[in-house]
C-alpha cells in the first residue's frame, strides 16, 4: 500500500516537471502522449508492487520464436 | 528534426566500442564456453568476423538515404502505414533491448557488489543518470563518452598487462575437440549480442557530420569491439579455464578477481568493474535514447523529452518482470537471442534494401523531394 502511495506521489512529480512545459509550449500531442505514457507506466508500477503475476516478454519471444530456435540449434547439436 | 546535435566521427567511433564492450564482455564468455568449451576463444573469432559482416551492411542501409535516421528511412521506403508499423516492432526491440541491460546492471551490482539492496533501487538511481544524459541530448552524450573512454582503456589495460602469470597453456587444449559445430552455435550468441543490437546505431547515423567518416567509425568502432570481445574470452579460458568459465555469470568479473602480482597488488575487481559500470552506462543511453526519440517520430512528435521519465518508470518494471531469475536470463539468451535478433538484425535490413533497389528501378520513388513531415 506504501508503495502504491509513493508510486502515485512519483507520477505527480513526473507530471509536475513536464506538465507546466508543455501546455506553455501548446504542445497538445506531446502532452497527450506523456499523459497516457505515464498512466500506463503508473498502473503497470502499482501491479508490480502488489505483486500481481504480470507477462514476460521473455515467454512471448520464446513462444514465437521456438519453431525457428529448434531448426537451428538442431542443425548445430 | 527532432535532433538538433551533431556529433564527429571519433566521438561516433567510442559510441560503437563501448556498446560493443558493454555487457557483452561481461556476460558472453559464458554463453560461449557454455557452447564451445576451450574452443570459446575460436567461436568468439567466428561469430566476431561474421558480425564485422553484418555491421558492414548496416553501413550500406547507412549511406542509403543519409539524411534520415532508421525510423523515418523505414517510413520512407515501405511506405506510410507499413513503415509506422515496422518502427513499432523496432520500438519495442530497442526498448526489451534496454530493459535487458537495465537488468543486467541491476543483477551485477546486487549479485557481486551490494547484495543487500533491492535491485529496483539499483536500477532507479542508474537510471536516473542515464535519463538525465538521453534529456540532454546526443551531443553531450557523446562528449562524456570521450572524456570517459580513456578511463575504460586503463582499467582494461591493468586487467590486460596484470594477468598473464595465470595462464595456464593446459586449458586451451585440446583444440577443435568437438568439431565445428559447437564452436558455430557458440558463435551465434556473439553475432546475436552485440553485433545485431548494434542496428540502432542507425538511429544515430544521420547526426554524424560527415557520412563517409561514420562509415568508417562504425566500421572499426566494431573491429576494435570485436577484438576487445576476443582478447577477453581467450584471456578467461586461459586464466579460468572453460569449465568454471561456463557456470560462472560473470567470467569477466571473476578474471579481474585474478589478478595477484607479488600478493601485494590484488583484489582490484571493484575497480576494474569501473570500466563496465561506464561501458554498460553508454549502451543503456544509447538504447534508451534511440527508443525515446524513435517512440516520439512514430507518434509524430515535435520533442522526445517528454517521454524520458514516463519510459524510464514502464522500463524499471520490464526489466524486472522479463526473467524471473538470471538462471532463467541465461538460459533464455542461448536459445532465443539470436532467432529474435536475427528478425530485426537480418530480415528487416535486408527486406529495407530489396525494396528500396525495387522502388528505385520503377521510379516509385520521390529521389529528389524534399523531406516532408517536418521531422
Amino acid at each position: 500500500m506504501l508503495a502504491s502511495i509513493g508510486i502515485v506521489v512519483t507520477a505527480l512529480m513526473m507530471a509536475v516537471i513536464e506538465v507546466p512545459y508543455l501546455l506553455r509550449k501548446r504542445l497538445k500531442r506531446e502532452l497527450w502522449a506523456f499523459s497516457a505514457l505515464l498512466a500506463f507506466g503508473t498502473s503497470l508500477s502499482i501491479l508490480h508492487v502488489l505483486k500481481v503475476p504480470l507477462p514476460s516478454p521473455h515467454e512471448w519471444i520464446a513462444f514465437l520464436y521456438k519453431p525457428l530456435s529448434d531448426v537451428i540449434y538442431r542443425t548445430l547439436q | 528534426m527532432i535532433e538538433r546535435g551533431k556529433i564527429n566521427d571519433n566521438q561516433f567511433r567510442v559510441l560503437v566500442i563501448l556498446f560493443i564492450f558493454g555487457p557483452a564482455v561481461l556476460l558472453e564468455t559464458s554463453l560461449l564456453a557454455a557452447a564451445a568449451k576451450q574452443d570459446a576463444w575460436i567461436s568468439a573469432v567466428v561469430g566476431v568476423g561474421i558480425g564485422l559482416l553484418i555491421v558492414w551492411l548496416y553501413t550500406k542501409i547507412g549511406s542509403k538515404f543519409p539524411e534520415r535516421n532508421l525510423f523515418e528511412k523505414l517510413e520512407y521506403v515501405f511506405g506510410k502505414w507499413i513503415g509506422k508499423i515496422v518502427s513499432l516492432l523496432f520500438f519495442f526491440f530497442f526498448f526489451q533491448l534496454a530493459a535487458h541491460i537495465l537488468r543486467n546492471i541491476g543483477d551485477f551490482v546486487t549479485v557481486h557488489i551490494m547484495p543487500e539492496t533491492p535491485i529496483h533501487f539499483v536500477e532507479i538511481i542508474f537510471l536516473c543518470i542515464v535519463i538525465m544524459g538521453v534529456r540532454l541530448g546526443l551531443e553531450p552524450i557523446a562528449r562524456t563518452g570521450e572524456i570517459l573512454f580513456p578511463w575504460v582503456i586503463f582499467f582494461f589495460f591493468i586487467m590486460i598487462v596484470s594477468l598473464p602469470p595465470e595462464f595456464k597453456i593446459e586449458n586451451i587444449k585440446p583444440v577443435f575437440e568437438g568439431g565445428i559445430k559447437p564452436i558455430l552455435k557458440g558463435s551465434t550468441t556473439v553475432i546475436a549480442f552485440p553485433f545485431m543490437e548494434s542496428i540502432l546505431f542507425l538511429m544515430i547515423y544521420p547526426y554524424v557530420n560527415k557520412i563517409k567518416e561514420a562509415n568508417k567509425a562504425f566500421f572499426t568502432g566494431a573491429l576494435i569491439g570485436g577484438g576487445v570481445l576476443i582478447l577477453i574470452s581467450v584471456y578467461t579460458i586461459l586464466v579460468l579455464g572453460a569449465d568454471f568459465t561456463a557456470r560462472n555469470v560473470y567470467p569477466s568479473y571473476a578474471l579481474a578477481k585474478k589478478i595477484n602480482i607479488a600478493d601485494f597488488f590484488q583484489r582490484i575487481e571493484a575497480i576494474v568493474a569501473g570500466m563496465w559500470f561506464i561501458s554498460i552506462f553508454y549502451k543503456l543511453t544509447i538504447c534508451f535514447y534511440a527508443s525515446t526519440v524513435g517512440l516520439a517520430q512514430i507518434l509524430n512528435l515535435k520533442e522526445y523529452r517528454s517521454l524520458t521519465l514516463p519510459l524510464g518508470m514502464i522500463m524499471v518494471v520490464l526489466s524486472i518482470i522479463i526473467s524471473p531469475s538470471m538462471a532463467e536470463f541465461m538460459s533464455y539468451l542461448p536459445k532465443y537471442e539470436f532467432p529474435f535478433n536475427l528478425t530485426f538484425g537480418l530480415f528487416f535490413p535486408l527486406l529495407f534494401l530489396v525494396v528500396a533497389k525495387i522502388r528505385k528501378k520503377t521510379g516509385k520513388e520521390p529521389m529528389n523531394q524534399t523531406k516532408g513531415d517536418g521531422l
